[in-house]
């Protein structure tokens, strides 16, 4: 069913875990996934977001909200932006890029994604294995490749290699 | 949700994170952390913008230059937009040139080691450059002739510096960006020497021009019709005498407010520049009182 014009239209989403959220048509269709749906006609009923939990969902409904009562002013939308991520643990930052890439919405991922790398930034190889909670799964092979390329330190310097 | 299985993310969101990191953070740690996030970091795509800056952990402990060389190969001619702090050579830049016909963008902040002949060498290599951004590093007034012949697509073009002499007056560098860069729409000449004659000939050699950064060019001394000139032609204007917040690269600034005391109190002592209105003609002799005395 296509949006009537010249009343405000309200969307109903769902996300993985069942739970229904309202929100006008003009801050969701800040999502380019759930605006094709809206133009594809696919939006009169429920719109199901499979791969969003509903506390995932209201938080990324709640930066919808804020970012789109937010008059074209590029320098506000950042500091809303900011401000809005600056009490996110990571956890939520980690749910949140993987809403913000299934949702299509380009500067939520990219804000996110600018705080991601901020918690990696001068760690060690280790340390970001074990907060990204990722398994080293190099190749013996693979692992001496990348060791071998590693040649710009300067001679004596002890490195943080792996732990 | 429990933490997702980051290597099993599609690589675009890996992309997007290390995006985000500077290349030496790329290069020594996240491709190290597994294989998916090593393929992502090989990518020419992510090495189309390298920023790489020599600070007090990373110079001492990496070879900078080597690992510059090492993403210009990455980029496999991809690269667009290089800026370098501090560490840059002749040998670096001219390696650099060699290697990226697409180059647009070339900053180059505190590099006092590269000579004039490798800079003019180099653009010479950059047909595409869009924009030459020079700050306190070394320059020879050649380059500015190989632009106007080399890389006709120019528009952007700063030649800043932090160390000036007031009592020394100098045109060639504005008659050569007069002459030379025609298809200008951006310039910043910070702390240049030139004088009225050389703001002149910039304006009638430069008819595209939309903004003009002149802030401390203390030569210049815009009065009657060439300052009505100026605000007539361009639509962002700094004067020589708007002293404003600092410049990312003004060390001065650093040491006026350690001497002074004043660093709390930024907005209120300095004036903002961004209008001819705002100078503040009062401040700026004390300012260079102090950087001289």
């Amino acid at each position: 069913m296509a949006a009537e014009t010249g009343t405000p239209t309200t969307l109903t989403l769902k996300s993985n875990d069942d739970e229904l959220f309202s929100v006008a048509e003009s801050a969701a269709i800040l999502s380019v996934t759930i605006r094709n749906m809206v133009e594809d006609g696919c939006a009169g009923g429920v719109i199901p977001l499979d791969n969003v939990d509903g506390k995932t969902l209201a938080s990324v409904i709640t930066y919808m909200n804020g970012i789109s009562a937010i008059p074209a002013d590029e320098e506000k939308k950042k500091s809303y932006r900011d401000k809005f991520l600056s009490d996110k643990d990571f956890e939520t930052l980690a749910d949140m890029v993987l809403a913000a890439n299934y949702l299509n919405m380009s500067c939520l991922m990219d804000a996110v994604s600018a705080k991601i790398a901020q918690v990696m930034e001068k760690k060690s190889v280790g340390w970001v294995r074990r907060k990204f909670g990722i398994e080293n799964d190099y190749t013996p092979e693979e692992e001496a490749a990348v060791k071998e390329e590693h040649k710009w330190t300067f001679e004596g310097v002890e490195t943080d290699d792996d732990n | 949700m429990a933490s997702p299985p980051w290597e099993k993310l599609p690589p675009e969101i890996a992309a997007a994170i290390l995006h985000k990191l500077g290349a030496v953070e790329i290069l020594t740690t996240a491709q190290k952390v597994c294989p998916t996030w090593r393929r992502v970091s090989l990518e020419p795509s992510m090495w189309r913008c390298i920023k790489m800056e020599h600070s007090r952990a990373t110079g001492r402990l990496y070879d900078l230059k080597k690992m510059c060389r090492h993403a210009v190969d990455l980029s496999r001619g991809q690269l667009t937009d290089i800026t370098i702090h501090s560490f840059c050579t002749n040998d670096l830049l001219l390696y650099i040139s060699q290697r990226s016909i697409q180059l647009s963008r070339l900053c180059l902040q505190d590099c006092h080691d590269i000579g004039g002949d490798a800079l003019t060498a180099a653009l010479k290599n950059l047909p595409l450059l869009e924009e030459l951004h020079l700050q306190n590093s070394s320059f020879d007034v050649k380059a500015i002739e190989t632009v106007g012949r080399y890389c006709p697509l120019l528009k952007s073009f700063k030649l800043n510096s932090d160390v000036f002499d007031p009592e020394e007056a100098c045109d060639l560098e504005a008659l050569a960006i007069a002459e030379n860069m025609h298809g200008l729409r951006h310039l910043e000449l910070y702390g240049n020497k030139m004088t009225n004659v050389g703001l002149k000939a910039i304006l009638e050699g430069c008819p595209n021009l939309e903004s003009l950064d002149l802030r401390r060019s203390i030569n210049v001394d815009l009065v009657g019709d060439l300052e009505r000139l100026c605000l007539q032609r361009i639509k962002d204007l700094k004067l020589p005498h708007n002293y404003t917040r600092r410049y990312p690269w003004d060390t001065h600034y650093d040491m006026f407010c350690i001497w002074a005391d004043v660093s709390d109190s930024e907005d209120d002592f300095f004036a903002d520049g961004d209008s001819a209105s705002d100078c503040d003609d009062d401040y700026f002799p004390l300012n260079v009182l102090l950087f001289y005395d």
